[in-house]
């Protein structure tokens, strides 16, 4: 074969075409049964929760964590609902957001509602945040949960005077510069709002927005610390530097308290301006299906595989955070967790505090809020 | 004659079009630029299209709009601007009066011991800066390794000088320090021994030498390195979240904000096209100043 300066342009082209093209046409070959690609809060990619699924099914089974709900939806968004298979948010976002615009498939029920009926109340009963609006679809199946309000450290602030006080304690003068905000910020607009007395899931009148706003611009003037790294804000309670701090729950508080930092207490208020006179909320993760066009059949696999009692203690203690699940409510899954574990997810308190909260839920003026929440974030 | 030229222009413009239609330079360079218009100006130009959406909108149909630059301009945006203008030229200035000495030992003096300092410099490049960052953090909290060691050596218990400007201006210091000690070197490397000799057997002082001879020439290299750094400084978020709490609110911080937690990408685009706007005009004006073909040794000005 006569191989010159001519041929090697010609052969060279075709190779960047075809090179060019690959990428575009592999997806119509390749078949994605031993591939899942999991988009989650930091937990479900630990090997502890992954490695028994990838030895179980020799799959290629990679996850990445997101640093927000909306930054992970908004992956979906941009076209990445070709790559992911899996999506774990907290409740609203499938029913509300996720599954009106198509970027999530409904589970086959008959595969998945059996498993409600093991978990712990209320989350045994047809939990709405997985089905669509209507009912008809199941949307995602629950798993970790917590509340997630305040947390003191009960040598300075007690554990009953933090939960009749509430979110006062953050208005009164005299704990200006006591306290930190751990800057997870469309979790700290909502408890913003119950310090002014709001209700943060309801439309809001302009005097309640400028209540907020005045709640908002306090607390960032008087806050000692604000950081988004959680173990700071954990280490400056310990060390004293802070009394108190929002936003935080068992989520935040619990890695502590598995040192043997006992002292540092996540609080969910007795009463308050939510629905039914409630003082906090309580964040439960949903986990579904991507709408891929090539979804891998892994992904509903993975999702019944996660309910086995070794994977739930794995996805509750997995690196990093510590959360209760919702299949505690199985007394197979429930002795896997110690003494020291129970302790750290305050599962003394758990019952009472769910039975304080209501759910989380989209704030229909977040958008104006967070325009307040960031100038008065960066005006402090 | 004007029309001799006339057509002989154009006759060759007829033949540059050809060349330029068959040139084998411009076949082979095609992959390149095709992958360049796909990774570099696609997402740039998606980022400018947003920019011009209205609020909270995700996709390109809508028509276009300047909402988002009126609300950066009417709102407040211009602190984050500020902060993080003020941190990216504090953290230059530190860093060419630490650098300046270091540079000059590593390029005039230290000989084969510059190699060894070289080595020191670029080792903890290969440690994320995270993890280089978090280590700063283990090092300054309060019961940390320099708090806690002045506590129970000296039982002084001072404050944690962690989550405010001072600890962000360390970060940046600390990570582009690299970044600015580089291109000095070669700026100083290019000051010939010759011509500072020269100037002290004229009687010129060391002040002198200094600022006559060595700044002028080593400029090039001074010039590259603090706008690496300036630009890096100006777009950098680690720091100021690693180090500094939220105390110092970045623009790279609000884009970030805008794109995640704000779900406002046209927003966070005009912040972008703005910020863009900035370190490209900066960039452009001082590279005029600046040969590059001089620093780089490829010069025809010598």
């Amino acid at each position: 074969m006569q191989f010159d300066r001519r041929s090697l342009l010609r052969y060279s082209a075709a190779a960047g075409a075809l090179g060019l093209a690959g990428p575009l046409a592999s997806p119509a070959f390749a078949a994605r049964e031993k591939e899942l690609n999991i988009l989650c809060w930091e937990g479900y990619n630990s090997d502890e929760v992954l490695d028994p699924f990838r030895r179980r099914t020799s799959g290629d089974i990679s996850a990445e964590s997101g640093t927000s709900d909306p930054d992970m939806i908004n992956k979906l968004r941009a076209g990445e609902v070709n790559v992911w298979d899996v999506i774990n948010v907290n409740q609203p976002w499938a029913r509300d957001e996720m599954w009106p615009e198509g970027l999530i498939n409904p589970l086959p029920k008959e595969r998945f509602e059996p498993f409600f009926a093991e978990m712990m109340a209320p989350f045994n009963e047809n939990y709405k945040w997985c089905y669509s609006e209507d009912g008809a679809n199941l949307l995602g199946i629950i798993q970790r949960f917590g509340p997630f309000n305040f947390v003191v450290n009960t040598d300075k602030v007690s554990r009953a005077t933090a939960e009749d006080e509430g979110f006062n304690l953050f208005n009164e003068a005299s704990n200006a510069g006591r306290f930190g905000i751990l800057t997870y910020d469309n979790w700290n607009i909502y408890h913003m709002c119950i310090g002014a007395g709001l209700d943060p899931f309801v439309p809001h009148s302009e005097a309640e927005i400028a209540a907020f706003e005045k709640v908002a611009r306090a607390w960032f003037k008087g806050a000692k610390l604000k950081t988004d790294d959680l173990v700071a804000m954990n280490l400056a309670l310990i060390n004293g530097e802070i009394d108190l701090y929002l936003t935080g729950g068992t989520y935040t508080a619990s890695p502590a308290r598995l040192d043997g930092e006992t002292n540092i207490r996540g609080i969910t208020p007795k009463k308050g301006p939510l629905a039914g006179g409630k003082g906090g909320i309580t964040w439960v993760e949903v986990t579904s299906v991507v709408n891929n066009p090539q979804v891998s059949p892994l992904a509903y696999d993975f999702l019944e595989y996660v309910h086995e009692p070794d994977a739930c203690h794995a996805v509750a203690f997995a690196e990093g955070t510590y959360n209760p699940v919702t299949q505690m409510g199985n007394p197979k899954v429930f002795e896997k967790f110690s003494s020291e574990e129970l302790d750290a997810i305050q599962w003394d308190s758990l019952e009472e505090e769910l039975s304080n909260t209501v759910d989380y839920q989209i704030n229909p003026d977040y958008d104006v809020m967070d325009k307040i929440y960031n100038e008065a974030k960066r005006e402090a | 004659m004007a029309t001799i030229s006339q057509s002989l222009s154009k006759a060759d413009a007829q033949t540059a079009r050809g060349r330029l239609r068959l040139s084998p330079g411009l076949l082979t360079a095609l992959p390149v630029l095709i992958f360049l218009a796909l990774a570099f100006a696609a997402p740039l130009l998606a980022v400018l299209g947003y920019s011009f959406m209205p609020e909270g909108t995700f996709d390109f149909t809508f028509p276009p709009t300047l909402e988002n630059y009126f609300a950066i301009f009417s709102g407040s945006y211009y602190i984050s601007f500020a902060k993080s203008l003020g941190l990216a030229l504090a953290t230059v200035a530190l860093l060419m009066l630490i650098c300046w000495p270091i540079a000059y030992g590593m390029a005039k003096l230290f000989g084969r011991w510059a190699n060894l300092m070289t080595l020191a410099v670029v080792i903890p490049l290969f440690v994320s800066e995270n993890i280089r960052l978090f280590g700063w953090v283990l090092f300054l909290i309060k019961g940390g390794v320099f708090l806690g060691g002045l506590k129970a050596w000296l039982g002084i218990d001072a404050e944690s000088m962690l989550y405010d400007v001072p600890a962000i201006i360390l970060g940046l210091v600390y990570v582009y320090l690299p970044f600015t000690l580089f291109p000095m070197v070669l700026g100083i490397s290019m000051v010939s021994r010759e011509v500072t000799e020269a100037a002290f057997d004229m009687g010129a002082s060391r002040w002198q030498v200094f600022r006559e001879i060595e700044l002028p020439l080593a400029m090039p290299g001074i010039l590259i390195g603090g706008l690496l750094t300036f630009i890096l400084s100006l777009g950098s978020l680690a720091e100021s979240k690693i180090l500094g709490g939220q105390a110092v609110i970045m623009i790279a911080d609000e884009i970030e904000t805008a794109f995640t937690f704000g779900q406002n990408w046209p927003l966070g685009s005009a912040l972008s096209v703005i910020l863009i706007l900035f370190s490209g005009t900066l960039v452009l004006t001082l590279l005029n100043w600046v040969d590059l073909d001089r620093i780089l040794g490829r010069g025809g000005n010598d």
